[in-house]
């Protein structure tokens, strides 16, 4: 990842959480559109759980050897 | 009669897998994406209703029954099987063209069935003739996959077919129509059959074991055909079944867990499948008519993307000979056509904005929305965000980025699969910028507008979220050489144990009884030649042999003679 990249990602973190608080200020169609930057804050718990949740579930059952219907 | 059953799109390509074998070799590849784009043509043509009736036995049986709903899923079929025929232009595997062919045929005659056994019919032509397309691989293990697909399958038409006998003996109607949310017995089989076609966990297994070990050309017809004739199968049948609400949901969590585990590039994308049928089904399950064409959207789009990407990692398996996370990486500079394509179908199966995944995921999200369904909007999301990790970050990523010691030997790709690729590009930009061009096709009428201030907000900082996460956790993702146990192993492990019951025991068995028959029959033969030497063995006299049956003609005459006189007499007793 070069600096430029992250720029671009800050740049759109920014674009979108200025215009939730500006534009879509008085949005309410679901209980969480009153929480700041939900999505935001979706997107990343979302994304560690999935990937720390799956890697327990595959520790614990999913995952096994490449030979393993073969033995 | 003939001349009206041309008319059906699906015998069209029936007739082309026929036709195929005749033709001179070099005229095939052409050929066979010319009987795909005649039946885009008639179908695109075709007016609403019950086209063509056939009587058989007591039943008139609808070959062609078009409307909305089927037309739309009609020119999606007819237009991937023209880009997969571009992709397997280079292929000279006549098995592998025809029964891709067929199995097109049979997707577009599910779609265009107006009754029961019309749908069956085709239904099953798809399981036999994908099959092929697994077994083509040619190697041990996609043997045995063929044989695990097709027998899986084979349940699944069974499920049907008995569901489909127990409606119509219950006085159920012949022609496909909506079935009231009652869970009889005959709605219960169909509604299994239709889900194990539909990859729903746990008759899904059969898609993730089946896809990544097809041919390179093939997996990309059988992901854009099977699952997405169930879905249409679905949607007419069971619009509004409030179970498949969460059903979806589960099916769209399972199958992401699943995609972030796999280690075969092709296998990710597998469970992807299941994932995104989540979406359609719990569409279904609502059943609005915003949620029909948002379950239709999606499918349509799917099978763009999904094909896509299917191409993509294809092109990867052609050129590398590799297909595992485990054995790649570093390929960035030397595929960068390749990753670019890829990327754009995997920006699509992630919902940016301005790719067609964004217009229908969004047409679903609003459905939902209107129905109050908070907590199924939240789950879809997070099997959004694992969508965009697994086949947006992951597999590119580990794949194409990662870098590697040692360098992999690439072969040329032909140019037919850039250029298939491309075409599946394109149609992924081009309804993700001009939404209405899809949505004026979609079985009911919608104003529905994606591109709103909510819809971009929403996307941008969940896509962006789940990158720095990827980003500073990628290698707590698994790209070791590991298999997932999943549903097949009920179906899997158990088939040492049942073959060694069923079929190495008793194939021994037979085998220990076929030895002693012989060697009873052989000692019953060696005695036979010559019984005397039982009855009267050879003893030794005066320190010379006598051998019991080393007498003289004369005597040997006189002794048949004695014999015969004891048979004529024993004969005449008897009679």
């Amino acid at each position: 990842m070069k600096n430029w990249h992250w720029i671009i990602l800050g740049l759109l973190l920014i674009v979108s959480l200025v215009l939730e608080f500006t534009y879509l200020a008085d949005y309410d169609s679901h209980w969480w559109n009153s929480v700041p930057a939900f999505y935001a804050l979706w997107g990343g718990l979302g994304a560690i759980v999935l990937i720390f949740g799956s890697k327990i579930l595959g520790k614990i059952f999913i995952l096994s050897n490449e030979d393993y219907y073969d033995r | 009669m003939i001349v009206e059953l041309i008319s059906i799109p699906a015998i069209i390509l029936i007739l082309g897998a026929l036709v195929l074998p005749l033709l001179p070799e070099r005229v095939r590849s052409a050929a066979f994406i010319t009987f795909p784009l005649i039946a885009l043509g008639i179908l695109w043509n075709l007016p609403d209703g019950d086209l063509l009736q056939v009587s058989f036995a007591s039943y008139e049986l609808q070959l062609l029954s078009v409307d909305g709903l089927s037309r739309i899923f009609g020119i999606i079929f007819s237009l991937i099987t023209i880009i997969g025929g571009i992709y397997a232009f280079h292929i000279k595997d006549i098995g592998q063209q025809s029964s891709a062919l067929a199995y097109a045929g049979g997707a577009l005659g599910v779609t265009f069935a107006g009754d029961y056994f019309t749908l069956f019919i085709f239904w099953e032509l798809m399981a036999a003739a994908s099959s092929y397309l697994i077994w083509a691989r040619r190697t041990n293990e996609s043997d045995k996959a063929g044989m695990r697909y097709l027998l899986v399958h084979i349940l699944g038409g069974g499920l049907l077919f008995t569901g489909i006998l127990l409606h119509l003996n219950a006085g159920g109607s012949l022609y496909l129509e909506q079935l009231m949310p009652d869970y009889t017995l005959a709605n219960i089989f169909i509604l299994l059959g239709v889900a194990l076609n539909t990859a729903v966990p746990p008759l899904h297994a059969w898609l993730a074991d089946a896809y990544p070990k097809a041919t390179i050309t093939g997996a990309v017809f059988m992901c854009a055909l099977t699952t997405k004739s169930a879905v249409y199968v679905m949607i007419r049948l069971f619009p509004g079944w409030e179970v498949l609400i969460w059903v979806g949901v589960i099916m769209a969590i399972y199958g992401t867990i699943y995609a972030l585990l796999a280690n075969d590039i092709r296998e990710i994308l597998a469970y992807s499948i299941i994932s995104q049928i989540g979406y359609m089904v719990t569409a279904i399950g609502i059943g609005s008519e915003l949620a029909l064409n948002g379950a239709t959207a999606h499918a349509f789009n799917h099978i763009i993307y999904k094909s896509l990407l299917f191409m993509a990692a294809g092109a990867v398996i052609y050129s590398t000979g590799k297909s595992k996370l485990s054995e790649l990486g570093g390929l960035s500079k030397k595929m960068p056509l390749v990753l670019g394509l890829y990327l754009v179908g995997a920006l699509s199966i992630s919902g940016a904005p301005f790719l067609n995944g964004f217009i229908s995921k969004t047409m679903i999200s609003g459905a939902m929305g209107d129905a109050h369904l908070e907590w199924p909007i939240l789950l879809l999301l997070i099997a959004t965000i694992g969508t965009f990790i697994h086949s947006g970050l992951k597999l590119p990523y580990f794949t194409w980025f990662r870098e590697r010691t040692e360098d992999l030997e690439l072969k040329a790709i032909p140019v037919n699969m850039k250029v298939a690729m491309g075409v599946g590009a394109f149609f992924c930009i081009l309804f993700g910028v001009a939404p209405q061009l899809l949505y004026t096709q979609l079985p009911y009428p919608t104003d529905f507008q994606p591109f709103s201030v909510y819809n971009f907000v929403e996307m941008t900082q969940i896509l962006v979220l789940a990158f720095v996460a990827f980003w500073f956790l990628k290698d707590h993702l698994n790209t070791s050489s590991t298999i997932s146990s999943d549903t097949d192993w009920f179906y899997r492990k158990p088939a040492t144990i049942v073959e060694k019951i069923f079929v190495t025991f008793p194939n021994n068995l037979f085998g220990k009884a076929e030895q002693v028959v012989y060697a009873i029959a052989g000692g019953v033969s060696s005695v036979s030649k010559n019984p005397l030497k039982i009855l009267l063995p050879s003893f030794v006299a005066e320190g010379r042999e006598v051998k019991s049956d080393g007498f003289s003609a004369s005597i040997g005459a006189a002794l048949s003679f004695i014999l015969f006189g004891f048979i004529v007499a024993l004969l005449v007793i008897l009679l």
